[in-house]
């Protein structure tokens, strides 16, 4: 199982690849902003995307939106993590087409069941 | 440093204070596994911690102001290395640095918008900005209100500052 994490902060790239390793996932690719993020999705197929919300260049929900609009990648998961946490942030980030939410901070176990959760739909 | 303002002058911002106060703790106890001890908040523009490495972001919205994290570039470096999960003695370059401290003010002033959202302040904020280096310190161009709440992590002395403006323009 292949992860993309989009994350504009090398330091919450690590955090949350060094989270993936411990919950036994190997196989992770990075970016640092949504631009790239869609660079990684062309050069190959992810099965589950983490990313951020505020990042330069493309931020989070531009980025969701160009690859809901992408031939193949209207039913990859998706779960953003940010701390854009207020009611309207979330409402913003489902219609764009996130499936799950995790709040900054967070600790690994919200991470393994927000994964579970978006990986059972 | 001394403290140049009462306790009467922090009443009017107190709830504003403990929700900061305990995002920062519960930053700190989720990301870096560490619990803070609190100190009692100095209020006023005298207050100068001497530190070497500040993240600073600002909000605008129904209030507007600055969160600004301050660290010894030690203290900094040991939350660099367990928010990395490096090595105790694998000494974290300058960039990685910044990187982290900048994560840690974004998570503490994120963390703070989103609570006073539930009570009805709508804010945007900024990306974080980090400065390192010595003999500097910072001064908001605002007339606004200084709150200053220092910890104590281990041997680490760290302080979060609010400074809430007071003024919506400048002229």
């Amino acid at each position: 199982m292949r992860f993309l994490v989009v994350d504009d902060s090398s330091t919450m790239r690590r955090i949350i690849i060094n989270t993936l390793h411990k919950l036994g996932h190997q196989d992770v690719v990075e970016a640092a902003n949504g631009r790239e993020g869609i660079d990684r999705v062309t050069e190959g197929p992810v099965d589950l995307i983490i990313t951020d919300w505020n990042m330069p260049e493309m931020n989070g929900i531009e980025f969701i939106r160009s690859l809901r609009a992408m031939n193949g990648q209207q039913q990859v998961p998706v779960l953003m993590v940010t701390t854009n946490a207020a009611k309207d942030d979330i409402v913003e980030a489902l219609r764009a087409g996130v499936n799950n939410y995790v709040v900054k901070p967070f600790t690994p176990d919200t991470i393994r069941e927000k994964i579970d959760a978006v990986m059972a739909r | 440093m001394a403290p140049s303002a009462t306790c009467a002058d922090l009443r009017p911002a107190l709830p504003m204070i403990e929700t900061l106060r305990d995002c920062t703790h519960a930053v700190f106890a989720t990301m870096v596994g560490t619990t803070l001890e609190a100190r009692t908040p100095l209020g006023g523009d005298a207050l100068r911690p001497r530190c070497n490495v500040v993240g600073t972001i600002g909000f605008g919205g129904s209030r507007s102001g600055l969160v600004v994290f301050y660290a010894t570039v030690e203290a900094a470096r040991h939350i660099t290395q367990t928010l990395l999960a490096l090595e105790t003695a694998a000494d974290p370059s300058q960039a990685e640095v910044a990187d982290a401290i900048g994560e840690i003010t974004n998570m503490i002033a994120g963390s703070f918008r989103t609570r006073m959202a539930t009570d009805g302040d709508l804010w945007a904020i900024s990306i974080p900005t980090v400065t390192m280096g010595s003999d500097f310190y910072i001064t908001p161009l605002t007339d606004g209100r200084r709150t200053l709440l220092p910890f104590r992590m281990q041997d680490h002395e760290l302080f979060v500052e609010l400074v809430i403006t007071t003024r919506t323009s400048r002229t």
